[in-house]
């Protein structure tokens, strides 16, 4: 010990520890639903007694002495003393938990950032007999499995990447030089397919089956089940699936978000299940399945599902129409900021967050959510993702002079026949897709590259909701391509995700279908048919610029979707504090705030925008709580063109002050 | 670069490549000539006058490149890079992300400080490439 360094035993304690808290996690609920299970019982007290060994040898006294302890309550569980029970669980579950925030605390908060809350030492009873005997230590854990850093993983994937696109420039000098068919030589194809198989091995090596974190979900159904006085009973198929362990981190939150949101608003109280003649306890099916180069995750919960009917009420309070959606089209307004959280997601399921939330960072994982529900019968959830963040098939296209991939899951379609059946309105141009007319673009006059208007296919990109068609010169084809960020260097370019390198070595780069949708919308002044500027900066838009200022998330996202509707383009702040910075970074046409916000209030930030040269003339709408006319006043006085009071706001009411602001000043 | 002769320290600089297979970022600050690719790392060159605020590069034969603690950078040069010992400085510098004057044989050379140059900026919380100083002046 003295000679080697003692640091990187703790480094290897903490996996250690990770690992065996989340069997023990497991055990422990295995336990609970087998009562006296003595292999159970076993396999416990195994794990924690080696727990206890192992932090005791890297000089962490408290976590063994918390082990200690909590094997000593073991040992009458063990002996037949206390029979297992619900409360025993609990206790053993909490136990569990001050054991990995010891263990946590002591290597530095490295180990299990999820699900550890510091608990108080459970005073549930646990008899505390003598000592408590030796066994020896597991091994399973140990079993031919050498822990890797991620970031060596990374760095072979590279360097694999690379040595099969040496192998294609030697083929192509093959040929060059010499004459010679590289398909022709045994030799070179024996190794094409070596170095194949190294590739897909290498990428598996990332990889992590869907059952490391089934646990987590388990458990917290267990927890909040008990809390609410549900039964559930928890089932978990295709666990082996495995997935990008980078896709299954970015999802760990949103599935534990969709179960806990499934015992909390699906599954019924059992006195309630048996007047709908269901059976007491409710079931939460975690179903894991890959399809292609996706995985499927599904969250199903056999409770009363979700009131369609209240959706649409919901949504049309919020003025969106709903009376041409049909039943499913309806149910996937959940989705949708104000709708999720207002009803559908409280404190318990949500811990704050919305199925907004969830959509977005499954969005994030270059995933999507799709949501179905019988009422009476139960909802289901289902996240697909790609198997791998690292490679991300693509259509490459030609455009300019240079290619361009484009993530093949935003790609709607590419079309070839583009002059066949174009329309034209306000100076853009526009393909019919699906009896929709979707606006085109050039692809580099989007991106603000110099070069002739390109005359080839179409390719439609969807993000979010939105559509937008890039004319490009010529499609070069499907590609996988192993994405790379373009690091700390360079800053932050929206319309680029990242880049990958190309078989004969050329640096392809990866755009981002949201960004270039994005920019398209803004610049909306390169229509395909014209010949590109290469401007640097956008016109602003026909509907102005506005800035929406309000602490409260909801809020803002509100006004921003109604806004953003309307053809306005919006930016966001938090509160008038941020506000004036933005402001004063880039000026917009119309401020909307609220009144009540931390740091700066609106009527400060009112007074500040007016006394501020460059911002004086900048219209300022107020949009408050507080009905009195003594603050009417107070925001004329500070220089507000307009007071709305919340309670009477409706999107029509706000669209209309808004235009006439902006209408009065143009 | 050009007439001028500047130096980066030996330990700092991974690769010396000849003009290398280039493509473009759309959308980055111009003196973000593109991106290439070295053994499967894909590295941006730098137009280096412009980081320094001088005039743009006109072309890049060779590319020295340089590790920072912000990743790898190509320093786009006008002629093939050679090494040197820097004795004492003859005198101070002017240019931002400059270390002083030294004799190189007959000629001056400019000591770059690679950090300074390529992360001065983002210490400071602005990113450099972003810097109004960095258009260009041509």
């Amino acid at each position: 010990m003295s000679i080697l360094d003692v640091e990187s035993f703790r480094v290897l304690f903490a996996q250690e520890a990770e690992g065996r808290l989340a069997t023990l996690g497991q055990l422990a609920l295995e336990l609970e639903a087998a009562g006296n299970d003595e292999g159970i019982i076993a396999a416990i007290f195994r794990e924690v007694h080696t727990l206890k060994g192992s932090a005791a040898v890297v000089g962490f006294g408290e976590v063994s002495g918390c082990a200690h302890r909590l094997e000593q309550r073991l040992e009458a569980l063990r002996s037949g003393a206390s029979p297992v029970s619900s409360e025993l669980v609990d206790a053993l579950l909490q136990a569990l938990d001050e054991l990995g925030a010891l263990t946590a605390q002591a290597v530095g908060g490295e180990v299990a950032e999820v699900g550890l809350k510091p608990l108080t030492i459970p005073t549930v009873s646990l008899p505390s007999p003598a000592a408590p005997a030796v066994r020896p230590p597991a091994g399973a854990h140990d079993a031919g499995v050498v822990m890797v850093p991620l970031e060596r993983l990374d760095e072979l994937i590279r360097l694999v990447g690379e040595s099969a696109a040496a192998h294609l420039r030697v083929g192509r000098l093959l040929w060059e030089r010499l004459g010679l068919e590289p398909a022709g030589i045994p030799e070179f194809s024996e190794l094409s397919r070596t170095l194949n198989d190294l590739q897909e091995r290498t990428m598996r090596t990332r990889m992590v089956p869907v059952a490391t974190m089934t646990d987590q979900l388990h458990r917290a159904v267990r927890d909040l089940a008990r809390t609410l006085g549900r039964e559930v009973a928890w089932e978990v198929r295709g666990g082996d699936t495995e997935l990008d362990r980078g896709v299954l981190r970015q999802l760990s939150d949103s599935l534990l978000h969709l179960v806990r949101n499934a015992v909390d608003h699906g599954v019924e109280i059992p006195e309630e299940r048996v007047v709908a003649g269901k059976p007491p306890q409710g079931h939460i099916l975690l179903h894991a399945m890959q399809l292609g180069s996706e995985v499927v995750i599904a969250v199903t919960d056999d409770g009363r599902g979700i009131d369609v009917s209240r959706v649409r009420s919901q949504a049309e309070r919020q003025g969106i129409e709903t009376a041409g959606l049909s039943d499913e089209e309806a149910l996937q307004l959940v989705f949708r900021s104000g709708l999720s959280t207002a009803h559908f997601v409280s404190d318990v399921s949500g811990r704050g967050v919305g199925l907004d939330v969830v959509e977005a960072s499954v969005g994030a994982a270059r995933g999507r959510i799709e949501v179905r529900s019988v009422a009476g019968k139960g909802t289901e959830f289902r996240l697909i993702v790609p198997i791998s963040l690292a490679v991300l098939p693509c259509l490459v296209v030609a455009a300019g002079d240079q290619h361009f991939a484009l993530p093949m899951h935003s790609v709607i379609l590419a079309r070839a026949d583009h002059a066949g059946d174009t329309a034209h309105a306000e100076e853009r141009s526009a393909v019919w897709i699906g009896g929709m007319p979707v606006v085109v673009s050039s692809l580099v006059g989007t991106l603000g590259m110099p070069s002739t208007p390109p005359a080839g296919p179409v390719v439609i990109l969807e993000s979010g909701a939105r559509r937008y068609g890039f004319q490009v010169d010529a499609l070069v084809g499907q590609r996988d391509v192993v994405v790379k960020d373009l690091g700390q260097l360079l800053p932050r370019l929206g319309v680029v995700q990242g880049a990958g390198v190309d078989p004969d070595g050329a640096v392809l780069v990866v755009l981002d279908a949201s960004g270039l949708i994005e920019r398209a919308w803004r610049s909306g002044a390169a229509p395909a048919d014209s010949p590109p500027t290469g401007a640097v900066r956008e016109p602003p838009p026909a509907g102005g610029v506005i800035l929406v200022v309000d602490d409260a998330l909801t809020v803002r996202e509100l006004q921003r979707s109604i806004l953003e509707r309307a053809g306005y383009r919006v930016r966001l702040a938090s509160d008038g504090t941020e506000a004036l910075a933005a402001l004063i970074g880039e000026p917009v046409d119309l401020v909307l705030t609220d009144v009540e916000m931390p740091r700066l209030d609106g009527f400060g930030l009112t007074e500040a925008i007016r006394s501020h040269p460059a911002l004086a003339n900048t219209a300022v709408l107020i949009l408050s709580s507080r009905a009195s006319d003594e603050d009417r006043v107070r925001g004329m006085e500070a220089g507000a063109d307009g007071y709305i009071i919340k309670s009477a706001f409706d999107e029509r009411g706000l669209l209309t002050a808004v235009e006439q602001l902006l209408g009065s000043r143009g | 670069m050009g007439p001028d002769l500047y130096a980066v320290p030996m330990d700092g600089v991974r690769k010396v490549v000849r003009a290398p297979l280039l493509t473009r970022l759309p959308t980055a600050p111009a003196l973000v000539l593109g991106l290439f690719n070295l053994r499967g790392e894909i590295v941006p060159l730098l137009d280096t006058p412009a980081l320094m605020g001088l005039s743009r590069i006109p072309d890049w034969p060779f590319v020295a490149v340089v590790r920072s603690s912000l990743g790898l950078a190509g320093l786009a040069a006008t002629a093939f890079p050679e090494p040197a010992a820097l004795g004492e400085p003859v005198g101070p510098s002017e240019s931002p992300a400059t270390a002083g004057t030294y004799a190189v044989g007959g000629r001056l050379a400019v000591l770059l400080d690679i950090e300074e140059l390529l992360g001065g900026a983002s210490r400071r919380g602005n990113h450099l490439l972003a810097r109004p100083s960095m258009q260009g002046t041509g």
